[in-house]
């Protein structure tokens, strides 16, 4: 288009908004509304997303070894559990230091062990689980395949732990992606009834347009960019607003809520994806509305 | 340029337009005439592809309309001007405004609209009043202002429906010298009127509808038929300048 393009329909767009600005902002601020939503559950994700993350750095599993292994065999098992892609690292805990750990965990109640004699602990390699591996299922296949190995006598790991976080990891993310799903059809929703709005007041225009030769995207194009600016502005307001209550936070509450680890704030690329996330979403609300206008 | 054969249009089950054919060729000047609902505006709806014909075949610029798909339709109008009864300017846009709205959406770049709007407001005589919104304008004005938009992209066919039917006759006048004018610039024109009289004075072939069907296509008088020899009929009024 000769002339034309990105500038008119810019420039057609902020026309649109400030011609229709009452409505607009009502737009605006029912998207910053559901956008507040969507970021107060983002920011409730990523700081439990942390919280579990740093729980499951410090997931283990105990690989317990047959009694006389010789030394060549602990090292080709060693060998064997060091390029199993779950291990982040591993630690060697021969049966002596075992005993002593015990009875260190003991300690007041050392009568428990005093009658046992020979010390009936194993050797055992104490594994550092791999983050990624912090999943119930993960878990347990490679537990069953460990304990397959030569020389193992028996695996065992937190269970309960990684179930707990399996758990609360799909609640987080599913809940999480519903919230989602249901905020931004609603967003389409608002989007398409302001555009529609914007269409209507409009509609002398866009009906001339057409008899004088304006290609559908001629037309379209400005309510396509006004349906992304209102989105994309609701959210950085919405944005906004939540940062504003975030860093004004009494601090004995974020003392209270911070354990056992800091609060953060959406990260840079999170806001960013949800500024763009919300643009598209503006931009199928625009469309909603006017591919039933045009037609 | 425009070809009609056995077009039929239905509203309803109702016919609105019945096997009408006839042929306009480049550079022709033709009246539709007819009574309230012979289907002048279905015609020239047909024409200007706002409605589909149900029936029959319509050559367009030697396009078929039929096989335009309608990301096409916008590109065949930019070849054809159209002047509506009610104007239909855009009442918070300037004249200047509404005649750019014109060239913009063919994407004409803004140094040219500045040129080629004040050229046409000039034709039209309004080159004074191009920063006054059309409520401040006359009937007549207005419907120049409207033909200056329709002829700004110098388009091969204009279509024109009703376009007195709002004026006084003196304005009625005007805007038909400027549709002749346009004819005699080689611009194919066809407008649709039941102004019987204008029509006879300006001796221009004639097709003549009634209840969808054409009733007469044999009123055409030779274009270089003195204008002396027509006397003008009971309470009409001459152009300016004619006897």
């Amino acid at each position: 288009m000769k002339g034309y393009g990105l500038f008119y329909f810019i420039a057609e767009a902020f026309r649109g908004l400030r011609a229709n600005s009452i409505v607009n902002l009502l737009a605006v601020g029912t998207i910053s509304m559901a956008m507040l939503i969507v970021g107060f559950f983002l920011l409730v994700f990523i700081n439990i997303q942390s919280t579990v993350t740093s729980l499951g750095d410090r997931l283990e599993m105990s690989v317990y070894l047959k009694d006389g292994l010789t030394e060549q065999e602990k090292d080709f098992l060693r060998s064997r559990l060091k390029i199993e892609p779950g291990v982040r690292k591993m630690n060697f805990v021969p049966k002596a230091e075992a005993l002593l750990l015990l009875k260190k965990e003991l300690k007041g109640q050392e009568a428990l062990i005093q009658g046992l004699g020979e010390n009936p602990l194993p050797d055992s390699y104490e594994i550092g689980i791999d983050p990624r591996y912090a999943d119930v299922e993960k878990l347990e296949a490679l537990a069953k395949k460990i304990s397959g190995y030569r020389g193992v006598e028996d695996v065992s790991y937190g269970r309960q732990g990684a179930e707990l976080l399996t758990g609360l990891y799909k609640l987080i993310t599913y809940g999480g992606t519903a919230l989602a799903v249901l905020l931004g059809v609603a967003v389409v929703f608002i989007i398409s009834n302001s555009v529609r709005l914007a269409l209507y007041s409009r509609g002398q225009e866009i009906e001339l347009m057409q008899w004088i030769g304006a290609t559908k995207g001629f037309i379209q194009g400005p309510f396509l960019l006004e349906g992304m600016m209102l989105a994309m502005l609701g959210t950085a307001l919405a944005v906004g607003i939540l940062a504003a209550v975030f860093y004004t936070l009494p601090q004995e509450l974020v003392a209270i809520l911070s354990r056992p680890k800091g609060l953060d704030f959406l990260p840079g690329h999170i806001v960013a994806y949800m500024i763009l996330g919300s643009g598209v979403l503006g931009l199928a609300g625009g469309m909603v509305s006017v591919s039933r206008f045009l037609e | 340029m425009i070809q009609l054969y056995r077009v039929t249009k239905y509203y309803e089950g109702v016919p609105a337009l019945r096997d009408v054919s006839f042929t306009v060729d480049k550079g022709e000047f033709v009246f539709v005439t007819g009574p309230s609902g012979a289907g002048k505006t279905t015609l020239l709806k047909i024409l200007f592809c706002a409605e589909h014909a149900d029936e029959g075949q319509i050559i367009l610029q030697g396009m078929n309309t039929f096989r335009l798909s309608s990301s096409s339709i916008p590109y065949l109008r930019r070849n054809m001007g159209f002047v509506f009864q009610d104007y239909k300017l855009l009442p918070h846009k300037t004249v200047f405004e509404n005649i750019a709205l014109a060239l913009k959406v063919v994407g004409t770049s803004y140094g040219e609209i500045e040129r080629r709007a004040y050229q046409v407001l000039k034709k039209v005589g309004l080159e004074d009043k191009r920063h006054l919104t059309p409520p401040k304008l006359s009937g007549g004005e207005q419907q120049r202002v409207a033909v200056a938009r329709a002829l700004v992209n110098e388009p091969q066919v204009l279509l024109a429906d009703e376009p007195t039917g709002n004026l006084d006759p003196q304005s009625g006048q005007e805007v038909f010298r400027l549709f002749r004018d346009i004819n005699m610039k080689g611009t194919t024109v066809l407008i649709a009127t039941h102004d019987w009289e204008t029509v006879r004075k300006m001796q221009r072939r004639i097709i003549t509808m009634e209840n969808g069907r054409v009733t007469d296509d044999g009123k055409q008088l030779p274009r270089q038929l003195p204008i002396e020899l027509l006397k003008p009929g009971p309470g009409s009024v001459p152009f300016e300048g004619e006897p």
